[in-house]
C-alpha cells in the first residue's frame, strides 16, 4: 500500500487534528515519544484530576499518520482514568482510525507510548515531588576515533581565523562555554555550523538556543561524537544519538574541539 | 482533484506530437526490423532513422545507441556490462554518494561479485569535486560512474571536467543523463563522455524506454540474452512505436529546447524568490546558480514533507518530498543526507519541478497554497 493510501478518518484526523497544543502549568505532565531524526516527535500534556485525564494536548512533528494518531488518542484518553489510558494499545489506535498502511504500522503508531510516557511522568512527579532532579554531565574525556589521524586535516583544536572555514559544513562538539561561543563565530562564514551535545534540550538555557538558532547553528541534543572518517581530510562523521540509542552519519568537512 | 502538477522530475505527460507519432507503428508499420521481406524492411527504416534522429541529439553517431526499456536498464548494462566484460584490467568503480538508487543498487550488486566501490562526497550544495574524484582513482579503478544533474536537487556536476580527468587517466566514464535531458545541452563529445543513460520518458516520450550511448570501442558485456538485437548488446524484439515516439520527443526538444528552458527558468527563479520571502525559516536545497533550470528544492524548519505533501494534495497541487515518510524504506533521501543536512532538514524538504506543460496559474497557486499549509503545520509542531 502507498503511504498515502490512508482511510477517510486518518485524512479527517490529518486535516482537523483533535486538541492540538500544550497545556501549562504545575500539574500538568508531559510525555514524549520519538525523534526527529527518525521522523516523528510526539508531545502531550495531561492535566489529571482524581485519578482521571482531565485534559490532554499534542503536538506531533510527522507524517500524515503520525497526526492522526496522536489526535486520536487524545479523543480516546480525554475522561478515562489513568489505569484504564495506560490500556490503550497502537492497535486500539489504528482500528480506531480504520486501519493504517502496513508500513506505518510501526513507525508513525507512537501514540500509544508517548501517552503512555505522559501518564508514567505523572506518576513519577506525585512520588517524587520532593526530591531533587539529578544532575547528570559527565565530563569529556571519551574517545573520538579519528581525532589525531585527521588533526589539521580538518580536525582543529584551535580556530584563529573563523574565516578560513568559509563554504564548509562544521561541527563542533559541546565543551562549555567557549566552544558554544566558537560555535556562533564560525557561523558568521560558514554555510553549516552544527553544535554536539550531550545534554537534554530542556537543560540548556532556552536563551543559549535562541542565541544559536539565530546565528544559525543547528544543536544535536543527547548526542555524542564517535567518529571522524575520510579519504585524505575529514568527510564525514558519526554520531550517537543517546537517547534513541542508535548511531548515524553526519556528511561534514570540518571538525571543532576546543 | 488534482490540477496543479509541480513533480515532473517524478514523471511526464507524452507530448501529443509524440503520440501522434507513434500511432502508425501499432498497426500500419508492425513488421519486426529482424524480419527480410519488405514489411520487416519497412520497420528497418523506421528503426533506424529514430536512432539517428537520437543519436543527433547527444551528438552520436546512429551505431552508438542501444535501446533499453529505460533509464534503470541503460544504468544497469552500463556498469555491469563494463565491469563484467573489463573485470581483467581492475575491479575498482567509483561512483557519488548522491547518484539515483538505481546507480547505488547496482554498484551495490556489483560488490557481491567481488568489485569494490567508492562514493565521492558532495559539498552543501550537492556538488561532486573533481578533486575528489581523483583522490579515489587508483589503478584498479576501471569505470566512474556520476550523473550529470542531481535528480532531486537539481545540481549540476562538472561533467565536462570528470570526464576529461577520466580520459587522461584512461578510465572509462559513465554518466545517468535523466536529470538533465531536455533541460542542458548534451553533448558526448565535448564531455568525453564514453556511457550515458538517457530515458524517454523525461523528454516526454512514453515510458519503459531508454537508451545506452555507448562510445564506439568501448566494449561491454550484454545483459540480455536473446536473438542477438542491438549489435547483441541487448536482445529482445524492438519496441518500434515507443523509439519513434522516443525521436519525435528527441526533435522536439532540439527544435525547442532555447526557449522552453527559458520560460522554465523563470517560474523557477520565481518559485524561489517568493517561498523564500513569504515562507520564514525556509531554505533553498542545492546550488543557487548551477542548478537544473525546471527545479526549484526548499526545505521548512518544523514540519514534515508527508504532511506537507498531504496537505498540497488536499490543494490540488501535486509535489514530491525527500521525508523518509513518504519513502519505501521509510530513509530519508540520500541526496540530502549527503549534502550534511541533518535528518529532520530532510524530513522536512519539498521538491517542485516544472515541466512543458506548466502555466502561470499553476506557480500561482502554489504561491498562494504553501505559506498557509507551512502555517498550519508549524502549529502542531513541536519543533517550531
Amino acid at each position: 500500500m502507498k503511504s498515502t493510501s490512508y482511510s477517510d478518518k486518518v485524512l479527517d484526523h490529518f486535516r482537523n487534528p483533535r486538541n492540538v497544543g500544550d497545556l501549562k502549568g504545575k500539574d500538568i505532565a508531559k510525555g514524549s515519544v520519538g525523534n526527529p531524526v527518525c521522523g516523528d516527535l510526539m508531545e502531550f500534556s495531561l492535566k489529571v484530576k482524581d485519578n482521571r485525564i482531565q485534559d490532554i494536548k499534542f503536538k506531533t512533528f510527522g507524517c500524515g499518520s503520525a497526526v492522526a494518531t496522536a489526535s486520536m488518542i487524545t479523543e480516546l484518553a480525554k475522561g478515562k482514568t489513568l489505569d484504564e489510558a495506560l490500556k490503550i494499545t497502537r492497535k486500539d489506535v489504528a482500528d480506531e482510525l480504520d486501519g493504517l498502511p502496513p508500513v506505518k504500522m510501526h513507525c508513525s503508531n507512537l501514540a500509544a507510548d508517548a501517552l503512555r510516557d505522559a501518564i508514567n511522568n505523572y506518576k513519577e512527579k506525585q512520588k517524587t515531588k520532593d526530591e531533587p532532579e539529578k544532575s547528570s554531565t559527565k565530563p569529556h574525556s571519551e574517545h573520538i576515533t579519528g581525532e589525531k589521524e585527521f588533526s589539521g586535516k580538518g580536525v582543529y583544536h584551535a580556530v584563529k581565523d573563523p574565516s578560513s572555514l568559509k563554504d564548509q559544513r562544521v561541527l563542533i562538539q559541546d565543551r562549555g562555554k567557549k566552544s558554544i561561543q566558537m560555535a556562533e563565530t564560525i557561523a558568521e562564514h560558514s554555510p553549516r555550523v552544527v553544535l554536539v551535545t550531550k545534554e537534554k534540550s530542556q537543560k540548556v538555557k532556552k536563551t543559549i538556543q535562541t542565541e544559536l538558532r539565530k546565528s544559525g547553528v543547528k544543536i544535536l541534543f543527547e548526542s555524542e561524537l564517535k567518529e571522524i572518517s575520510g579519504l585524505n581530510s575529514v568527510e564525514k562523521v558519526k554520531i550517537h544519538d543517546l537517547d534513541e540509542d542508535n548511531i548515524y552519519e553526519l556528511f561534514v568537512d570540518a571538525v571543532v574541539l576546543i | 482533484m488534482t490540477s496543479v502538477y509541480l513533480d515532473y522530475q517524478s514523471s511526464k505527460p507524452v507530448d501529443p506530437q509524440v503520440v501522434q507519432a507513434m500511432e502508425p507503428y501499432f498497426q500500419k508499420i508492425y513488421g519486426n526490423p529482424s524480419s527480410l521481406h519488405s514489411i520487416g524492411d519497412k520497420a528497418t527504416d523506421a528503426l533506424e532513422q529514430s536512432r539517428s534522429s537520437i543519436a543527433d541529439f547527444i551528438q552520436a553517431e546512429p551505431d552508438e545507441i542501444i535501446f533499453a526499456s529505460g533509464a534503470t536498464e541503460a544504468n544497469n548494462l552500463a556498469l555491469i556490462g563494463y565491469a563484467e566484460r573489463n573485470k581483467s584490467k581492475g575491479k575498482h568503480i567509483i561512483i557519488s554518494e548522491i547518484e539515483h538508487i538505481s546507480i547505488h543498487n547496482t554498484a551495490k550488486f556489483l560488490m557481491k561479485s567481488g568489485f569494490s566501490v567508492s562514493k565521492v562526497p558532495v559539498n552543501h550544495y550537492g556538488q561532486v569535486s573533481v578533486h575528489k574524484v581523483n583522490e579515489r582513482i587508483t589503478d584498479d579503478t576501471i569505470l566512474i560512474s556520476i550523473g550529470y544533474a542531481n535528480n532531486e536537487v537539481g545540481t549540476i556536476q562538472p561533467i565536462e571536467e570528470i570526464g576529461r580527468l577520466c580520459r587522461d587517466k584512461e578510465i572509462a566514464f559513465h554518466t545517468d543523463a535523466v536529470a538533465a535531458e531536455g533541460l542542458l545541452p548534451l553533448n558526448v563529445q565535448n564531455d568525453s563522455i564514453d556511457l550515458m543513460s538517457v530515458s524517454s520518458n523525461d523528454i516526454y516520450g512514453p515510458k519503459g524506454l531508454g537508451i545506452l550511448y555507448k562510445r564506439k570501442g568501448i566494449k561491454i558485456s550484454p545483459q540480455i540474452i536473446g536473438g542477438g538485437q542491438e549489435n547483441g548488446l541487448r536482445s529482445g524484439t524492438e519496441d518500434l512505436a515507443s523509439i519513434a515516439g522516443m525521436a519525435r520527443a528527441a526533435k522536439i526538444v532540439m527544435e525547442e529546447r532555447e526557449n522552453e528552458v527559458k520560460r522554465l527558468q523563470s517560474y523557477r527563479d520565481q518559485l524561489i524568490k517568493e517561498v523564500l520571502e513569504k515562507i520564514p525559516r525556509s531554505y533553498l536545497n542545492g546550488h543557487p546558480e548551477k542548478r537544473l533550470p525546471n527545479n526549484a528544492h526548499f526545505r521548512f524548519d518544523g514540519i514534515e514533507g508527508e504532511s506537507l505533501l498531504l496537505s498540497l494534495n488536499d490543494k490540488g497541487i501535486a509535489v514530491s518530498t525527500g521525508s523518509a515518510c513518504s519513502s519505501k524504506t521509510l530513509e530519508p533521501s540520500h541526496t540530502l543526507i549527503s549534502m550534511g543536512l541533518l535528518h529532520e532538514e530532510a524530513h522536512g524538504s519539498l521538491e517542485l519541478t516544472v515541466g512543458r506543460f506548466t502555466k502561470q496559474s499553476d506557480i500561482d497557486a502554489l504561491i498562494k497554497a504553501l505559506p498557509e499549509v507551512v502555517e498550519r503545520l508549524r502549529k502542531l509542531s513541536p519543533l517550531y
